[in-house]
C-alpha cells in the first residue's frame, strides 16, 4: 500500500459499472498525481479498458455509478471530446486513423485550422508536426500519407495526435504493443519529459519489463476490483505477475533443447523480397535453415524485414530464391502452395489479416482447413462440430459456443483460436509473426508452452517477436536482421537483448559508412 | 453464466425464454419473415382481396423474375461485390435470344444457350476488370448498365423481336401448378440450390470468408479472385435467365425487359438482410427480402393508394429494414 501521496490531479472513487447484469467494475478507486506515470495492470477481462473508457468519456456521465474529480472538481464527460477538451487525453491501443490523410493532417486531426480560421494551412500543419516528430525523437514524414505507413508508425501518429492536445492527464493503451525496442526507448523518453512538465500518465500495459523501467505506482484490477496497489519500491516482476493471475508463474519460459542431428525442415537459399512505402526493408539474400523440432527467432527492430522473409517463405508477398522443405525445392507462388507443402503462417495483426468478423468462432478455425472435413463438397456438420470443440479444448480457446462471435473474444483467446486454425492442418514447419502480440500474461505462458510441445513433436518454428527477452528465451538460435539481412546469429545461452542492439548497431553503422564511402 | 443452477426458479425460466427469443430474433430472416406477416394481414384486414388466388399469383409470377436475380445478387454481395448491371443484361439476353432464334432462324435451344452465354460471357467480363484491373465493381457494373442498354438498342434498332417461335410461347404460357409457370419453378430449384451451397458447402464457406476479408481468406489458400469472378458469372447468367423467362412470358423480345430491375433486386436483398459489406447474409433471407418488397408494392396497389406513394414505401421499406437490422445486431446477437 503506497504512503500518503500528494493532492492527486484526477481521480476516480467508487467506480461501479455493470453490461447488461455483468459487473465489469465493482467499486474502484484510483488516482494519479501530477508528473506520475501511473501504471494500470490486470489480465484481460479484470476491468482496465472499461476503467479507462469511463475515465475518458466513452462510457458518458450517467451510465456508471462513482465519482471523478480532476484537479479537486467533480467532473463529468460527456464524450471523448468533453474529457479531451478538460485536458483528459487518450491514446487507444487499436488504431484510429484517418487512411486517406497526411501524417500531419492526422496529428492535428479535428483541429486543422489550428486554431485561426477555416482555412488549413498545410505548410504550417506540417511543419508543426515535423517539431513534434523532431521532439520525439521520430522519424516519419509529416507529408507522407497514412496509408504507407507500418502499424507502429501509425501508433507514433497517434500518439502525436494526444500530446498535441499538450494534456494534463493522458492516458496510454498498451502504447508499445507495436513498437520495437528503439522506438519504445524513443517514447519513453517523450514520457520522461511530459513528466518532468507534471502530466499526469495512466500507463495499461501488459509488459512488466516497462512497468519497471518508467511507472512510478502499480494498480492492479482483478475481477473488476483494486486487487493491489504496489508502489515503486515495491516493485517486482514476480510481485506483478503473481498480483494479477493470483498464481506464481515459475518459469518464464519453458525449457527446450535444440535437436541434435535432425534433418532440415526448411531450407531457405537468396530469398529475396521487394521492400515497400520506403520504411519497410524487403529481405535482401537471405539463408537460413530450420531443422525438425527447432525453434529459431529472427530477431531485429520493426521494419527491418523480419516480417517480409515470413511473407517470401510463404508466398504471401513475391519472393525471389530457393525454398527447400523437408529437403525437396519447393515452388511457392502463392499462400495455398506453402499450405500444401506443409507451411503454416500465424499474422501478425489479427484484426487486418487474422480473423473473419463475418463469421463465428468454430467457422473461423476451420476456413481453409474444409477438405477433410468434407465429402464431395459439403461440409459435414457433426465431423466439423467435432473438430472445432477438440481444437478449442487443446488450445484452451474460452468462448461460450462455437456459434459465439470473435468480436467479443478477449485478445488472448483470439490469439489462441487463430493458432487452432493454423495447427489444424498440422504443419511441419510453422511460422509465427508476434504471437504474443497483444495477449494476457497468462495466455502468453500458454503459448510459450505450445511452441516448445510444437518443437517437442517435430514442427520447425520461425518466430518473429519485437519482445527480445521472448524471442532469446523461448528460441534455440536467434538469427539478428537488420536492413533485411541476416548479421548476426547466435545460439541459446550466447548471448542477450545487448548482443541483438549491438549487432544491429554495428550493421547499420557499417551500411552508413558504406554509403558515405560511395558518395564521397 | 451458470444458468445451470438457477433453472427451476421463475426468473432463470424468463431468462431463458429470453435468451430462447432472442436467439431466434438473432436468425436473420425471421425479423424479414415477422415484418411480412404483419404487412399481409394488414392488407388483407383493409382489403380482402389482397389475399385471392389471382393477386397471390400476380405476387409470385413478379418474384420469380427478379427472385431469379436476387439470387445471383445474394451470391455476389456475399462474395464482397455488386453488380448494377443485372437489369441490363437480362434485357440484353433476352433480345439476343430472340435475335437468334428469328433473325438468325437457330433452334430454340441455341437462342437460350447464346442467351446464357451473353449473361456468362459480361458477368466474366465484369469479374475480371474488377478483380484484375481494381475498378470498383460500383464503376464497372455501372458502366455495365449503360452498356447493356445501348446495345439492346443496337441489337433490335429499337423494335422489339416479335413473334417468337412457338416453343418460347409454350414455355412462357406454361401452367404447372397454381397457374405459376417454369419462371417459378426454376426459381425455387436455383434458390433451395443456391441456399444449400452458400450454407452447407466449402464452397460457400469460402465465399463467406472472400467477403468477410479477402486478406485473410487469400492466406488461407483460397483463390479469392477466382471466387468473385465466378460469382460475378453466377450472377450474369442467373439474369439472363431472369430476362428469357420474362420474354417468354410476353411472348415478345422486348427492348424495356429488366429495366430498372438493379435497384429492386439490390433494395430486396439488403430488406432480407444481406449486407451490403460483403460476407454476411443468405439466399433465403434475400429472397424473403424481394417478396416483402413485392408484397408492400401489390399491397398498396390493392388498396388502392396512389402510385407515387408507392415509390416513396419502397424508400422508406428499405432504410427501416436496414435500420432494424442494425438495430438486431447490436442489441440480439452483440447481447449488450
Amino acid at each position: 500500500m503506497s504512503n500518503v501521496s500528494p493532492q492527486p490531479l484526477f481521480s476516480a472513487t467508487a467506480i461501479a459499472k455493470n453490461f447488461g447484469g455483468v459487473q465489469a467494475l465493482r467499486g474502484v478507486d484510483f488516482d494519479v498525481v501530477a508528473g506520475e506515470i501511473h501504471a494500470l495492470l490486470g489480465q484481460n477481462g479484470a476491468g482496465k479498458s472499461t476503467l479507462v473508457k469511463i475515465l475518458n468519456g466513452v462510457h458518458p456521465a450517467g451510465s456508471y455509478t462513482g465519482t471523478i474529480m480532476l484537479d479537486g472538481q467533480p467532473v463529468s464527460f460527456a464524450s471523448p471530446a468533453d474529457a479531451r477538451s478538460n485536458g483528459v487525453g487518450y491514446v487507444p491501443q487499436e488504431i484510429e486513423i484517418l487512411e486517406q490523410l497526411s501524417v500531419a493532417e492526422n496529428v492535428f486531426a479535428g483541429r486543422t485550422g489550428l486554431g485561426d480560421g477555416v482555412l488549413v494551412r498545410q505548410r504550417r500543419l506540417e511543419q508543426r508536426a515535423g517539431e513534434i516528430f523532431a521532439d520525439l525523437g521520430i522519424d516519419i514524414n509529416p507529408r507522407a500519407y497514412v496509408a504507407s505507413l507500418t502499424s507502429a508508425q501509425r501508433h507514433l501518429v497517434m500518439i502525436a495526435r494526444a500530446i498535441v492536445m499538450k494534456p494534463r492527464v493522458l492516458m496510454l493503451d498498451e502504447p508499445t504493443a507495436s513498437l520495437s525496442g528503439t522506438e519504445v526507448d524513443a517514447l519513453f523518453a517523450v514520457l520522461r519529459r511530459l513528466k518532468a512538465q507534471g502530466v499526469a500518465m495512466i500507463y495499461i500495459t501488459h509488459r512488466l519489463p516497462e512497468v519497471l523501467a518508467i511507472c512510478d505506482r502499480a494498480t492492479v484490477l482483478r475481477d473488476g476490483q483494486v486487487a493491489f496497489r504496489i508502489a515503486r519500491e515495491d516493485f517486482d516482476a514476480e510481485t506483478f505477475i503473481f498480483s494479477m493471475s493470483g498464481q506464481r508463474l515459475q518459469r518464464l519460459f519453458p525449457e527446450h533443447a535444440a535437436p541434435v542431428g535432425a534433418p532440415a525442415a526448411l531450407e531457405v537459399r537468396h530469398l529475396t523480397v521487394a521492400g515497400h512505402s520506403g520504411a519497410v526493408h524487403g529481405a535482401n539474400d537471405i539463408n537460413l535453415s530450420v531443422a525438425a523440432g527447432e525453434i529459431v527467432g529472427l530477431a531485429g527492430l520493426l521494419g527491418s524485414g523480419r516480417s517480409e522473409i515470413l511473407h517470401g517463405i510463404y508466398g504471401r508477398v513475391h519472393a525471389e530464391g530457393e525454398i527447400r522443405v523437408a529437403g525437396q525445392p519447393t515452388t511457392i507462388k502463392s499462400p495455398s502452395d506453402a499450405r500444401a507443402a506443409g507451411i503454416a503462417l500465424l499474422t501478425e495483426d489479427r484484426k487486418r489479416d487474422g480473423l473473419l468478423f463475418n463469421l463465428p468462432v468454430g467457422a473461423n478455425i476451420t476456413i481453409g482447413n474444409l477438405g477433410p472435413l468434407s465429402r464431395n463438397g459439403v461440409v459435414r456438420s457433426g465431423v466439423e462440430k467435432s473438430s472445432i470443440l477438440a481444437a478449442m479444448r487443446a488450445l484452451n480457446v474460452k468462448a461460450s459456443s462455437p456459434q459465439a462471435s470473435v468480436t467479443h473474444l478477449s485478445g488472448g483467446n483470439q490469439q489462441k483460436l487463430l493458432f487452432a486454425r493454423v495447427l489444424m492442418r498440422a504443419p511441419t514447419v510453422l511460422l509465427l509473426d508476434e504471437p504474443t502480440k497483444g495477449v494476457d500474461a497468462a495466455t502468453r505462458h500458454e503459448i510459450y508452452r505450445l511452441v516448445v510441445e510444437l518443437a517437442d513433436k517435430g514442427v520447425a518454428l520461425l518466430i518473429v517477436a519485437s519482445e527480445l527477452e521472448e524471442l532469446i528465451g523461448l528460441c534455440d538460435r536467434c538469427l539478428v536482421v537488420a536492413d533485411g539481412r541476416i548479421v548476426d546469429e547466435f545460439g541459446r545461452g550466447e548471448g542477450g537483448e545487448d548482443r541483438v542492439l549491438r549487432s544491429v548497431t554495428a550493421a547499420q553503422a557499417e551500411r552508413q559508412a558504406m554509403a558515405s564511402r560511395v558518395s564521397s | 453464466m451458470n444458468s445451470a443452477a438457477e433453472t427451476g426458479s421463475p426468473i432463470a425460466d424468463a431468462r431463458s425464454l429470453r435468451r430462447r427469443l432472442i436467439s431466434l430474433i438473432a436468425v436473420g430472416e425471421v425479423g424479414v419473415l415477422a415484418a411480412m406477416a404483419l404487412l399481409i394481414a394488414f392488407f388483407w384486414l383493409l382489403e380482402p382481396a389482397f389475399l385471392s388466388e389471382r393477386n397471390i399469383r400476380a405476387i409470385l409470377n413478379v418474384v420469380s423474375f427478379v427472385g431469379i436475380i436476387a439470387i445471383g445478387q445474394t451470391i455476389l454481395l456475399v462474395a464482397g461485390e455488386f453488380d448494377l448491371s443485372v437489369g441490363s443484361v437480362a434485357g440484353l439476353s433476352a433480345v439476343v435470344a430472340a435475335k437468334l432464334m428469328t433473325a438468325a432462324a437457330l433452334p430454340v435451344s441455341v437462342g437460350i444457350l447464346g442467351g446464357i452465354g451473353v449473361g456468362a460471357l459480361i458477368g466474366l467480363l465484369n469479374g475480371l476488370i474488377v478483380v484484375r484491373l481494381g475498378i470498383p465493381a460500383f464503376i464497372q457494373t455501372l458502366g455495365m448498365l449503360f452498356i447493356g442498354q445501348g446495345l439492346i438498342q443496337v441489337v433490335t434498332g429499337g423494335y422489339p423481336v416479335y413473334p417468337l417461335p412457338e416453343a418460347i410461347n409454350t414455355i412462357g404460357g406454361a401452367d404447372l401448378v397454381f397457374g405459376l409457370g417454369w419462371s417459378f419453378a426454376f426459381f425455387i430449384v436455383a434458390a433451395i440450390v443456391a441456399d444449400f451451397v452458400l450454407r452447407r458447402t466449402v464452397l460457400g464457406r469460402n465465399m463467406y470468408a472472400t467477403g468477410g476479408n479477402k486478406e485473410v481468406a487469400h492466406l488461407v489458400g483460397i483463390n479469392t479472385n477466382a471466387y468473385k469472378i465466378g460469382a460475378f458469372i453466377t450472377v450474369g447468367a442467373l439474369s439472363a435467365i431472369a430476362g428469357m423467362f420474362v420474354m417468354a412470358d410476353l411472348g415478345s423480345g422486348g427492348t424495356s425487359i429488366g429495366s430498372g430491375w438493379e435497384l429492386t433486386v439490390i433494395a430486396g436483398v439488403v430488406v432480407g438482410g444481406v449486407s451490403l459489406f460483403g460476407g454476411a447474409g443468405t439466399v433465403a433471407g434475400g429472397v424473403v427480402g424481394i417478396l416483402m418488397l413485392k408484397v408492400v408494392q401489390s399491397g398498396l396497389v390493392v388498396i388502392g393508394v396512389n402510385s407515387n406513394w408507392q415509390q416513396i414505401a419502397v424508400g422508406v421499406i428499405m432504410v427501416m429494414a436496414v435500420g432494424l437490422d442494425i438495430v438486431r445486431r447490436r442489441y440480439f446477437i452483440a447481447g449488450a
